[in-house]
């Protein structure tokens, strides 16, 4: 087989030793950010991503664009597993995917006083969903890419639209606000020098603005600051419990033989969850939500969940690892990323110079060799750290917050700065935090935007394009089959809840209605 | 939980108008007015929905205290990214500085001594050494070992001090 050839070559350029050594700093970094609960995951891979530019650069001996993506995406394994280590020892969520084991893992660590067996259970499971998923990157990533290298301008852009119509379809309640965010996101991209005829707009007469609102200084602002920002309301709340945080080997044990029972579970959540990841828009956390419904679907004794059942640690973390790996297929084969953090992971491949998609493979096959090779190792690692050193990951929790918070600014204003040595960006990345936290409050959703703003400027490529190409014509998207049934799926998923929300409505008009006509 | 109606619907429609003026050409034009006409439509309908759901009482912010809370770190924050580039005003001919520039080491140390010392209402000893200690571990990682270079003050223009 070909594959395991390339798999090969692939473990042979992330065990380099510069290699593996990023890989381990990543992970520690991933974990403490998970840990943290005002900074997500996310944001660190945004606030850490100018520094990812000088790594690729050569800026340590024998680094390279390879060894970029593998700090990146190790910081988010890292995160992935982090994030559940507060939710089960202080019922604090340090990731939006943690959410779901406050239902059972702060039960089953407090009521029931075994938190090593909690955690014990989230690390094994994640682990395993984890290595499922990424075996389905191994062996779907390539035939994915090499399909897509067959688009034209009118398959890209309809694949575009596609990506855009699930942010909004499936995106949870409000798909009004994705549209606006969408849009929003759209129009930033525009911003500066048209990339087909070079024309200015949108730079209100500014010679700054002429190359554009670059996407990582927003993003780190929207994420990085605006994060910031939002957990300084609840700085009351931080009262921290003092709780065993103590693993042993034993705890481990009784982990497996658990998951070995509901190996069944986990395997399928993990199947489910690496699907559920390749759409794009979705990343971990609702995979988690998504894999906590489905352990409890399928359970013969419900009513043990909330009290500390251990299938509600194990399924959600399954399924939620597994989408977090997934959500780098589309991104690295297509140019789509999965989700928010795949955005800013593909905004790096841009800033190191690297076309995301499916030329990636051809041109660069060490270079996704070596990452899909680097998952694997990049969750093993993580996985031994946090049986490891889980006492040392709880003991962050109390970095006082006057140290953490303004550290926290500081690095993000060094990385939108040090980018492209612009004091603009830092405004922009102040200016975007005040957005972004005022987005959150308005309970905006940021992934779209933050989508748009990466795909902008393709999809205003790819379109017009396929316009110049159809002579202006809209109908040259329904020459392919493939175009038009991208297209069509598209509107339908559109369509989903806006059909939804006018029954619901009217339902809901129904009764009043009748009383008021009698 | 709930949503400030009118708050939102100045936000929204905040941004619209910034783009939506570039009707006209089908060339480069077209592309950024659909985009905020959409986002027009859009933000209209979700005005419209704020402002016919029954809302609660609430505001945005629960209570002075959080906003207040919120405005302890932005405030600084500001402050902060405007000293590392220094305060002044520019005319044609002019460039009048108020504030000096404090570059980024400088204006850190500043940063990081008023949350220590205010909000963290350390002893006087802790904040000078986190005032004195951040700034150099940030110049060892990136100034030395990233080779990043971050804006300098108007002392290390003069000579006084490497950053």
């Amino acid at each position: 087989m070909e594959v395991f050839g390339q798999l090969a070559g692939g473990f042979a350029t992330a065990l380099q030793p510069i290699n593996v050594a990023m890989l381990f700093v990543a992970v520690v970094l991933g974990l403490v950010i998970g840990v943290l609960p005002g900074l997500g995951g996310t944001s660190g891979v945004a606030i850490l991503l100018p520094i990812t530019v000088f790594i690729a650069h050569g800026s340590l001996p024998g680094s390279d664009a390879t060894t970029a993506i593998i700090f990146l995406a190790g910081i988010y394994w890292g995160a992935l597993f982090g994030g559940v280590i507060t939710s089960i020892l202080f019922n604090i969520p340090g990731e939006p995917w943690a959410v779901v084991l406050l239902f059972d893992g702060f039960p089953l660590a407090k009521k029931l006083g075994k938190p090593g067996l909690a955690l014990a259970s989230s690390f094994v499971s994640s682990f395993l969903g984890a290595l499922v998923s990424t075996i389905l990157f191994t062996f779907f990533a390539l035939p994915i890419a090499l399909k897509a290298l067959e688009f034209g301008p009118a398959e890209l852009f309809a694949v575009f639209v596609l990506s855009f119509a699930t942010l909004i379809g499936l995106g949870a309640e409000a798909p009004m606000k994705s549209l606006a965010m969408l849009a929003l996101g759209l129009l930033l991209a525009a911003v500066g020098f048209d990339t087909i005829t070079g024309e200015q707009r949108l730079n209100f007469g500014q010679t700054s603005l002429l190359s554009g609102i670059s996407f990582v200084p927003v993003t780190i602002g929207l994420f990085g600051i605006g994060e910031i920002l939002a957990s300084a309301e609840e700085q009351g709340i931080g009262f921290v419990e003092n709780i065993s945080a103590k693993l042993g080997l034993r705890d481990v044990f009784e982990a497996v033989r658990e998951l070995r029972k509901r190996l069944r579970l986990v395997l399928s959540n993990a199947i489910i969850g690496f699907f559920f990841g390749v759409l794009p828009g979705h990343g971990a956390t609702a995979a988690s939500f998504l894999g906590y419904g489905l352990a409890r679907q399928y359970s013969k004794n419900k009513e043990n969940f909330g009290k500390g059942e251990i299938s509600g640690i194990m399924g959600p973390q399954a399924a939620a690892d597994s989408a977090g790996v997934a959500s780098l297929v589309p991104m690295i084969t297509l140019g789509i990323p999965g989700s928010p953090t795949s955005a800013v992971i593909m905004a790096g491949l841009f800033i190191w110079g690297l076309q995301p998609g499916p030329v990636l493979f051809i041109q660069h096959p060490d270079f996704v060799w070596g990452l899909i090779a680097s998952i694997y190792l990049g969750h093993l690692l993580t996985f031994v750290l946090c049986l490891l050193a889980v006492p040392l990951l709880a003991m962050i929790m109390r970095v006082p917050y006057a140290i953490i918070t303004p550290f926290i600014v500081v690095i993000s204003i060094i990385g939108s700065y040090s980018l492209n040595n612009s004091m603009l960006d830092v405004f922009i990345t102040v200016i975007f935090g005040l957005i972004g936290y005022w987005l959150r409050k308005m309970k905006y959703p940021l992934a779209p935007l933050v989508v748009a703003l990466v795909l902008g400027d393709s999809t205003e490529r790819e379109l017009r394009k396929a316009l110049i190409a159809g002579h202006g014509s809209p109908l040259y998207f329904f020459n392919s089959g493939l175009s038009t049934a991208l297209i069509v799926l598209a509107v339908v998923l559109v369509a989903i809840p806006l059909i939804r929300t006018i029954r619901a409505r009217r339902r809901r008009a129904a009764p009043p209605a009748a009383t008021a006509h009698p | 939980m709930l949503i400030a109606a009118v708050a939102m619907f100045d936000s929204r429609a905040a941004f619209s108008p910034s783009a939506g003026t570039q009707v006209g050409d089908v060339g480069s034009r077209w592309y950024p007015f659909w985009a905020a006409t959409i986002m027009g439509i859009a933000s209209v309908v979700v005005g419209y929905r704020a402002l016919t759901t029954p809302q609660g009482a609430e505001g945005a912010f629960e209570g002075a205290r959080s906003l207040f809370a919120v405005l302890k770190l932005a405030l600084p924050m500001i402050g902060y990214a405007l000293l590392i580039g220094g305060i002044g005003f520019r005319t044609t001919d002019f460039t009048y500085r108020i504030v000096p520039q404090f570059g980024f080491y400088l204006a850190t140390a500043l940063y990081m001594g008023l949350f220590a010392w205010w909000l963290g209402r350390y002893k006087i000893w802790w904040v000078a050494a986190i005032t004195v200690a951040f700034p150099i571990v940030i110049f060892a990682i990136f100034e030395i070992g990233f080779r990043v270079s971050l804006p300098k003050s108007f002392l290390y223009s003069s000579g006084l001090l490497p950053f």
